[in-house]
């Protein structure tokens, strides 16, 4: 098996995130092509026996980085949501699913890839590796993200009839 | 909400994208061509000293080579590849699932061992089907269960004669999660890329209770 061959066995999960962190079909079509083209163009760098899928997310989310500053769109702050108050947990129940997605992209961008890894499975040295970033502060940066989707999701159920 | 319902709120209300169709082909010819090309610049005079250069290393470390190999758990790798070829395959499975009842006795005449699967599928891991694998120098018997979008091989075939260091194996390869372990005469590998902790999740549903 070659690294094209590997590499390709994780395009579902290189969309996924791409789709979270564009917003749209088209753009996160263009974004998993644009890692792939620099995964091959780095073919030479990566070290066989090391994390592939770490590899390849941080291949993305650098693109996804070069694009957003090409394009000069607004990066989400993170903090908007730590000014919300928290909610009762039962009333999250009733979020509906565009709830659950609004929520999410309402993250800031470094912290919806971080949740998204997650669950994925990644662990905490493969999210330091794909977030790029030491592994020490991963932990904490995973709690801030969760505990502003928590508020931001008790936001939209608040909103509920 | 603790970490764990919240997991699990996102696990069922938040939208799974996937790779269109057009998208992965579009990927893979670009892989396809970006070889090709690669292949053809290498000369004849390269390809053959690179011959010559292998040819010499084995001689001379030939035992060494093959100690190398054994470290680096073939059980793995041919599992991952395996799951990989499922991944790709244009017809995964050769028969659909209809219950375990079902796709066990498709086996017979197929493999010539008794699979023994004792899991159903269930709600968190639903049984898909199965196709006729090949493992290493044998055939196999491969289950296929999904968790949220995520393929799930299990492979089970005869435990004989295979390089075995030690009765279970857990490992990381390529970026899929593997399991392999040994019951008596079978052996049994689970290879996925969701989190090794469900993997072993399942593993514990796959094992008859004592």
């Amino acid at each position: 098996m070659t690294l094209a061959t590997d590499a390709l066995a994780h395009i579902d999960a290189l969309f996924h995130v791409a789709r979270y962190l564009t917003g749209d079909d088209a753009s996160a079509e263009d974004l998993v092509q644009e890692t792939y083209s620099r995964a091959l163009g780095a073919e030479a760098r990566f070290a066989r026996g090391t994390n592939l899928r770490a590899w390849l997310m941080r291949i993305l989310r650098n693109a996804h980085i070069d694009q957003t500053r090409r394009d000069k769109r607004d990066v989400r702050a993170e903090v908007e949501a730590d000014e919300l108050p928290d909610e009762r947990d039962e009333i999250l129940g009733e979020l509906a699913r565009g709830d659950v997605e609004r929520a999410m992209l309402d993250l800031s961008e470094d912290a919806r890839l971080v949740v998204l890894l997650d669950l994925e499975g990644f662990s905490e040295a493969e999210l330091a590796d794909a977030m790029d970033c030491a592994p020490g502060t991963i932990k904490s940066r995973l709690s801030r993200a969760r505990s502003a989707l928590r508020k931001r999701l008790a936001a939209y159920a608040r909103r509920e009839p | 909400m603790k970490d764990e319902e919240l997991d699990a709120l996102l696990r069922e209300r938040l939208p799974r994208y996937t790779a269109p169709a057009a998208l992965r082909a579009r990927v893979a010819q670009r892989h396809a061509s970006r070889h090709d090309a690669r292949r053809s610049r290498a000369s004849n005079v390269g390809l053959a000293l690179v011959v010559v250069a292998f040819v010499a290393l084995v001689l001379l470390f030939g035992r060494r080579v093959g100690v190398d190999r054994d470290t680096q758990s073939p059980l793995v790798t041919e599992a991952v590849n395996d799951h990989m070829r499922v991944l790709y395959a244009e017809r995964p499975l050769e028969i659909e699932s209809g219950g375990i009842h079902q796709v066990k006795p498709w086996f017979e005449g197929r493999v010539d061992f008794a699979p023994i699967v004792p899991f159903d599928g269930d709600a968190d891991f639903p049984l898909q089907g199965g196709s006729v694998a090949y493992y290493i120098d044998r055939k196999a018997a491969a289950f296929v269960y999904k968790r949220s979008l995520h393929v799930i091989t299990l492979l089970v075939f005869p435990s004989r004669g295979l390089p075995w260091a030690s009765d279970r194996v857990t490992a990381e390869s390529r970026g899929f999660h593997a399991i392999v372990w040994r019951a008596g005469d079978l052996g049994y590998a689970l290879v996925s890329d969701v989190a090794m902790g469900e993997l072993e999740s399942l593993e514990r549903k796959l094992k008859p209770t004592r």
